[in-house]
């Protein structure tokens, strides 16, 4: 019996500290994660970097003179679950704004949750089409990732004959319903448009396809292990010799699944690689390591999102003078601040940022071009 | 039928097969619904990765393979897996929970990303007029070969008729001195070897990570209910008309028609023909 005393008494005792410590604070965030699910392998280095924005936010002088402090609920669940957990955070633990790094489905749930009603930065790479009331946008749009690049790509490369394979959802079929318009302005064409179900592990078939249509550029926008998977069959088939790969979700932990071997002309366009080589990024990544340890997950575009999230709503909120929806709705337009990406301006209530390509040769990114400013298609209204 | 689709079919089959094995020796013999299966090519697949990690050379990839399988299956045989002989449904529940913890400690000690493995065969191979990786001509050689011998032993040895006895009737097996419960230890072991081995062999070819072993166990399970479970050519029929059927779909139609044809062809044969195409005699 005191055996299971002591623990509830030190346990209530934890509780009456934590209590203490969130009073004090003046502003409770909810950083929405995945920690679970299938970009559960994401959870850790968006909790982290939301941690360092958080850090950095309250160094320099926290939202409107209050000091920040975090709550995380895990969202890697399915959508209504994750709408809970938000709204456990939200009326619950008093929360007063979001900031999100999960799949469009669960920001669906929420937005219709939230109702306008709460700040909410939305920071993962999406399709774009989602406006509401009180939501912010960080992550990049397909329009950003690919209406400079793909010129770029056609014109260093000499490549004009592009195959789009990607899975059979709808971040996949957006991208590419822009990206064959590029690709004409550029003077390419398409020889070949695939998507496949997330339950295929296997793409001998479409790399014959891809083989037999002649195509010197492959725009990829399959995810998570289907795309390790595509791509080192791709590279074993000696495909690499025929065309280049391109996609727009090739972060550094898929580029490691890929392998060095596989991974000659694979290009990646993101707003964020972690070799970035600006002074405000290896300022980041160096506090990054400082603070994690060496062997901390590794950084990539998802999860250094969360930090981005971050620090626009403090700009935002700062810029608005309060974090009330109505005020931030109306101040929002042309709101810049600078970050680890760059230079960045909100315009439709989405984020105008720095694009950069990177070649994945070798197995490790490196940057070989930037395109400053460039503003998402998406434009939401006041 | 292109070159290439023939050559597709062939890798598609083969190591499906040597995938199935394993599973067909555990279920078909044992009894035991081995739903970690997956697991153990799972873990099979880590092991070019301990190897470089540990900085050791590339010949000690199958010995490190075989001993961490080994050494895996055994200690579950011993604690947990004797206990289920003969349970079915049981095992199933049990087992599941095994494939759980593994996913979870691989996770621990290895990290939730992707990992990479070179293949020890770099470069394309022209044959039958088409590019081909050379990999994948030396596995499927390999393969062949290994079904080859084990159908030798199969057919030949003490051992194998042993374990027909221990299958066909436990009490009089022990009656005329066969050491059942060294006999079923060494069965699923050397299940779970076959399953780890396959995992090395895939590995310069897929994805690796904590969570693999999900897809091979259910395509697994789709060529062992389409085949029939206790013959080595039952395992031959099910490989073949499973990964078949998803090779040449997914080439003349589209991936989707290929994975619906699969989950149809398993349903109707679950619904219809529950011993599949080749029945041993349970």
């Amino acid at each position: 019996m005191l055996k299971k005393t002591a623990p509830l008494l030190s346990s209530a005792a934890l509780a009456l500290a934590l209590g203490t410590v969130s009073a004090s604070a003046d502003i409770m965030v909810g950083v929405l994660v995945p920690d679970s699910g299938p970009a559960g392998l994401f959870g850790p280095s968006t909790r982290n970097s939301a941690a360092l924005a958080a850090e950095q936010i309250n160094a320099s002088g926290g939202i409107n003179g209050e000091q920040i402090e975090l709550v995380f609920a895990d969202v890697g669940v399915p959508p209504a679950e994750a709408a809970q957990a938000a709204l456990r955070l939200w009326k619950g633990e008093g929360v007063k704004a979001f900031v999100g790094m999960h799949d469009s489905a669960v920001r669906e749930a929420l937005i219709g949750r939230f109702n306008g009603q709460v700040p909410y930065v939305y920071t993962a790479v999406y399709e774009g089409k989602s406006c509401a009331d009180g939501l912010y946008v960080t992550g990049e749009t397909p329009s950003q990732q690919l209406e400079p690049v793909i010129p770029f790509l056609a014109e260093k490369e000499g490549v004009s004959k592009w195959y789009l394979i990607g899975h059979d959802y709808n971040w996949p079929r957006d991208t590419n319903a822009l990206a064959k318009g590029y690709i004409a302005d550029a003077g390419g064409e398409v020889v070949g448009e695939e998507y496949v179900p997330f339950t295929v592990s296997e793409f001998d078939s479409s790399l014959q396809r891809i083989k037999e249509s002649g195509a010197d550029a492959v725009l990829v926008t399959l995810v998570g292990g289907g795309s390790v998977g595509f791509n080192v069959s791709f590279a074993g088939f000696g495909l690499d010799d025929q065309a280049i790969r391109l996609g727009t979700l090739i972060e550094e932990n898929t580029l490691a699944g890929i392998g060095a071997d596989n991974a000659n002309r694979l290009y990646s366009s993101s707003g964020y690689f972690a070799s970035i080589e600006t002074d405000m990024a290896a300022s980041f990544a160096a506090d990054y390591s400082k603070t994690f340890g060496s062997d901390a997950p590794a950084l990539n575009g998802l999860g250094q999102s969360a930090y981005e999230g971050l620090m626009l709503l403090a700009a935002l909120a700062n810029k608005a003078g309060s974090l009330d929806v109505a005020a931030m709705d109306a101040a929002a337009e042309g709101t810049t601040w600078s970050t680890p990406r760059g230079e960045n301006t909100l315009t439709g209530r989405h984020m105008a940022q720095t694009i950069y390509l990177a070649d994945g040769s070798g197995g490790a990114f490196n940057v070989v071009a930037s395109f400053d400013n460039v503003a998402s298609s998406e434009a939401c209204s006041n | 039928m292109s070159s290439v689709l023939l050559l597709n079919l062939a890798w598609q089959i083969s190591t499906l097969a040597l995938v199935a094995l394993g599973l067909a020796i555990v279920f078909g013999k044992l009894r035991i619904m081995n739903m970690a299966h997956g697991e153990f090519v799972m873990i099979g697949a880590y092991a070019p990765v301990i190897t470089s990690m540990l900085g050791l050379p590339g010949w000690l990839q199958l010995p490190v393979c075989l001993a961490t399988v080994g050494f895996v299956a055994f200690v579950l045989e011993r604690t947990i897996i004797r206990h289920l002989y003969g349970r079915m449904f049981d095992s199933l529940l049990a087992t599941w929970g095994i494939a759980i913890l593994l996913r979870e400690i691989v996770e621990l000690v290895f990290g939730r990303g992707y990992q990479s493995v070179s293949p020890p065969l770099t470069g394309t191979f022209s044959v039958l007029g088409a590019d081909y990786p050379a990999y994948r001509i030396a596995v499927i050689i390999g393969i062949v070969l290994g079904f080859i011998g084990l159908y030798l032993w199969n057919t030949r040895s003490k051992v194998a008729t042993q374990i027909k006895a221990m299958v066909g009737n436990p009490e009089l097996a022990e009656a005329i001195g066969i050491d059942t419960a060294r006999l079923s230890a060494g069965a699923f072991v050397f299940g779970c070897c076959t399953a780890g081995v396959a995992g090395l062999i895939l590995a310069p070819t897929v994805r690796i990570e904590p969570m693999m072993g999900l897809d091979y166990l259910i395509r697994s399970f789709f060529a062992l209910v389409v085949g029939g479970l206790g013959s080595l050519e039952g395992l031959g029929i099910g490989a073949g008309i499973i990964a078949g059927t998803q090779t040449f779909l997914g080439a003349v139609a589209s991936q989707t028609y290929g994975y619906l044809a699969v989950l149809t062809l398993s349903i109707l044969f679950l619904w219809l023909k529950p011993n599949g195409v080749r029945s041993s005699s349970h």
